[in-house]
């Protein structure tokens, strides 16, 4: 967000480069059309974001004691807070745990279902299809299914479980409830990692892979020298926006434990959450959003650098 | 030998292939299934124990809900808030997608760098600045204000997507259009629009989604009469009681459409969903 001073300006004062040859003076310039049809979307855009940035900003700095029209000024309190508060630490550890374990699964399903569909001689667009019908579920409908199938009582996969001679509670219960809503994730963005893999290695130059198989390569000897080197850019760039991702939605967490039991599956999107809307402490949910948004705001950055430079 | 022994080993590798991907596929559509499913159960039915595969469908529950509740409402809103902030953003997405596509802006990583974090933004984090606001102007449970908050993510991304298309888009025709006396705006309208109408469709329904979608937005901004169905689900199950039949039938019309949506723009599916950076 703080870069929108700069595209501002660019907007508006960047010369133009030589194709107006009789355009005089800086108001043609500036009334050019390409600068009539950026400006509608740029204004919107700005009111609707960069007024919130500055008023979330501001937000972190008052004090917001239940009513929200008169609040008071709070120092740096809740900021000191933000630091100290054992329980907002708890939640970027489960953040963490959600984030990398969530991760590290969708990676290695999604990867190695590419290669699978890859490889695969009869069919591979019919599964493909099927494959990807997860991605378009609503985070909300996907948390409230892992929960329907997991529901002890009469939950289809509780059932299989209890079968294998596991009977658990597992929402209920703070060791499982965890890897429990990390599944659902697994189950809705497995797939994406595996159509951003796939479209990669249907791209790849082929006189590599020639090459290592004139050479006599494995199938292994294949994929870890030349398959998966030259698709590393794409998965840093998969990763990434996953990443962000698990920064941006809590709604499988709130419809299913809504950060319970004992705060075991409370990331820190539903920390703010319960701050904001359950202690009705707003200035306090403000610095905790800006946190976040920093994080989001480094990721943002690295996925810029990997999707320019090479 | 070598000959026969190179075919076992293919037929081997190909009974791997299809057993991995028939559990995979059992996997990845078990649980819409069985929404599916038990949406076409009756009440008791739908907790039997061993569960059912085969039985009577009935659409008794989805009857009722259009019926006796206010389903209808619910989806009335979706639809609303949903096309409302796709339209806006297609709009103004377009005219400054081109616009950055043709207009030599300097400084393009920072653009980008911009319009992504926007994008990219924790819910939980814009819904904070956006609930003060909404309170101060009185936008709390209305649709505008809904229409609003979709707006922030769907604009970025409309912008962002329409400018990668046209700017894969060679400029020959727009300016062989502008000799022959059109103005800048006419080879936009007349000559690049027409030839990025699959990306503006593929847009359009990813804006669709994004804003169907949303739980997190709606559940703060909306009230009973502006309720999207994604918050009539939760409510569904987070009163005393479970309704796990409406549930089910409620996920089910979530769902369906933008299956269908989704399957209809998949070539451009990886694009949007990784900001363009995938082609």
């Amino acid at each position: 967000m703080s870069t929108g001073k700069a595209l501002q300006q660019s907007v508006m004062q960047q010369p133009e480069p030589g194709n107006s040859p009789k355009a005089g003076g800086r108001l043609a310039r500036l009334f050019r059309t390409e600068n009539m049809m950026l400006a509608p979307a740029i204004i919107v855009l700005a009111s609707i974001t960069i007024f919130p940035f500055f008023y979330l900003i501001y937000a972190s700095f008052m004090n917001y004691a239940l009513a929200i029209d008169d609040p008071t000024f709070a120092g740096l309190r809740n900021w000191v807070r933000l630091f100290k508060d054992p329980a907002v630490a708890h939640s970027w550890k489960v953040t963490l745990i959600y984030a990398v374990a969530g991760l590290a699964l969708e990676l290695v399903l999604g990867v190695g279902m590419a290669l699978l569909l890859y490889s695969t001689p009869w069919g591979r667009n019919i599964f493909v299809t099927l494959w990807m019908l997860p991605i378009f579920v609503a985070p909300v409908v996907a948390g409230l299914l892992g929960w329907f199938l997991l529901n002890s009582s009469y939950g289809l996969y509780a059932w299989i479980l209890q079968l294998l001679g596991l009977n658990i509670d597992i929402f209920g219960n703070a060791s499982t409830a965890l890897p429990a809503v990390i599944l659902i994730d697994v189950w809705e963005w497995t797939p994406l990692i595996t159509l951003i893999v796939l479209s990669g290695l249907q791209s790849l130059p082929t006189e590599p892979l020639e090459a290592a198989e004139v050479d006599g390569a494995s199938y292994w000897q294949k994929l870890r020298y030349v398959i998966l080197p030259l698709s590393a850019r794409i998965i840093v760039v998969a990763l990434l926006i996953r990443s962000m991702d698990i920064m941006r939605f809590i709604d499988k967490i709130f419809i299913t434990t809504a950060g319970g039991p004992a705060d075991s599956t409370k990331i820190i999107g539903m920390r703010l959450f319960e701050v904001a809307f359950r202690f009705m402490d707003i200035g306090y949910a403000a610095a905790i959003g800006l946190s976040m948004l920093f994080v989001t705001i480094l990721l943002g950055q690295a996925f810029v650098k990997v999707m320019y430079g090479r | 030998m070598a000959g026969k022994q190179l075919l076992t080993r293919k037929l081997i590798a190909r009974v791997f292939i299809y057993t991995a991907l028939t559990i995979a596929m059992v996997w990845a559509l078990m649980p819409i299934v069985w929404m599916v499913l038990s949406s076409l159960k009756t009440q008791a039915g739908m907790f039997s124990m061993p569960p059912k595969f085969i039985f009577k469908p009935t659409f008794s529950t989805y009857a009722f809900m259009f019926n006796e509740g206010n389903f209808g409402l619910f989806l009335k809103n979706s639809v609303i808030a949903s096309l409302s902030s796709t339209f806006i953003a297609l709009v103004l997405g377009t005219l400054g997608g081109y616009a950055l596509a043709r207009g030599n802006y300097k400084g393009a990583k920072h653009i980008a760098f911009w319009i992504i974090s926007t994008r990219m933004t924790p819910i939980a984090a814009a819904i904070v600045p956006l609930y003060l606001i909404f309170a101060k102007f009185h936008l709390m449970g209305t649709a505008l204000g809904l229409v609003i908050a979709y707006t922030t993510f769907n604009l970025p991304f409309a912008l962002w997507m329409m400018m990668t298309f046209f700017a894969e888009l060679p400029p020959d025709m727009e300016h062989a259009a502008m000799v022959d006396g059109a103005t800048k705006f006419q080879a936009f309208y007349k000559i690049a629009l027409p030839q990025v109408a699959p990306g503006l469709v593929a847009t359009g329904i990813l804006c669709l989604m994004f804003a169907w979608n949303d739980f997190a937005f709606a559940s703060v901004f909306t009230s009973h009469k502006t309720q999207t169905i994604p918050v009539a689900v939760s409510l569904l199950v987070s009163q005393t009681g479970i309704a796990w039949g409406q549930a089910m039938a409620t996920g089910t019309v979530i769902i369906l459409p933008m299956l269908v949506a989704g399957l209809a723009v998949r070539k451009y599916l990886v694009r949007g969903l990784s900001m363009g950076a995938i082609k």
